[in-house]
């Protein structure tokens, strides 16, 4: 088998064409690089934005899938502080049965017995663990799990499994959640293996509003 | 740990044996009431891993003995 055709096997692993992950710039990092994502970082590019590895966040979005399959749907808490975030996470949440936490994210919400509006997850994903940081250190208090979608200026702190992704980008957030809900799905046998889910990814992305 | 009896009560302190959990990143034993976290490999499923506060909070690696898998 020649050097191509091994590439051409390997691309054809991937959850998504290539293609359309490149578009949606789901391995478009930052100019800044943190050691913890070292792992995760393809290259620089000559303007200075670091690149991830497109292979990686495919595969950590399969095992998270894996690992979410094993919990309840009810008990599964996706939360979203940035703007682009929020109607991915209300998506996926509509699909597997999780509960979405959009915008701020009120304190003591986990780990205060008292809140009227209190959640006892087994499961957190938080969009990025820098903007939703009110979320990551609840759960470290509580002893709940966190899977963070992470670009390379994040760090680990907090964090427990890592989707290595762009999770600033409008398209890139879309994709990794559309993804992520039909690897869930097909994990929990809810969708058939050589399926696809049958929501558009343009629904998952968030609406821009027009100003005119 | 067994039930204790008057006699065995009476009789002064006992030795038990408490089985502690271990952190897979630091092997530290993980002290009662420690913000750890517990959580079956992502990847097989198969083994519980353990994380204490300070791995956790400086983000160090974890790795799962039955499949290879490393995290976070």
């Amino acid at each position: 088998m020649s050097e191509r055709e091994v590439e051409v096997a390997v691309e054809e692993e991937l959850l998504l064409p290539r293609e359309t992950l490149l578009s949606a710039g789901v391995h478009i990092g930052t100019r800044i690089k943190t050691k913890d994502m070292e792992l995760f970082t393809y290259r620089v590019r000559p303007d200075g934005l670091f690149v991830l590895d497109v292979k990686k966040t495919d595969e950590r979005i399969r095992t998270a899938a894996k690992f979410l399959s094993r919990f309840e749907p009810s008990k599964i808490v996706v939360v979203a502080s940035r703007l682009y975030g929020q109607q991915p996470v209300r998506k996926f949440c509509e699909l597997t049965g999780a509960i979405p936490i959009e915008g701020r994210f009120a304190p003591g919400l986990f780990s205060n017995p008292l809140h009227p509006e209190r959640i006892e997850p087994d499961v957190v994903i938080v969009t990025d663990p820098r903007a939703d940081k009110q979320a990551v250190e609840e759960a470290a208090a509580v002893g709940i799990p966190v899977i963070a979608l992470c670009s390379t200026d994040n760090e680990f702190s907090g964090v427990d499994l890592v989707i290595p992704t762009n999770n600033k980008g409008r398209r890139s957030l879309a994709a990794v959640y559309w993804l992520l809900a039909q690897q869930v799905l097909k994990e929990r046998g809810e969708l058939a293996l050589d399926q696809s889910l049958s929501v558009p990814l343009e629904e998952f992305e968030a609406k821009l509003e027009s100003k005119e | 740990m067994g039930p204790l009896s008057d006699a065995s009560a009476a009789r002064g302190p006992l030795l038990l044996t408490v089985s502690m959990p271990v952190c897979t990143s630091c092997n530290r034993l993980i002290q009662p009431g420690a913000r750890a976290v517990k959580f079956n490999c992502p990847n097989c499923g198969e083994m519980t891993i353990w994380r204490c506060p300070k791995c956790r909070k400086f983000g160090r690696q974890y790795k799962c003995l039955k499949c290879g898998f490393v995290g976070p």
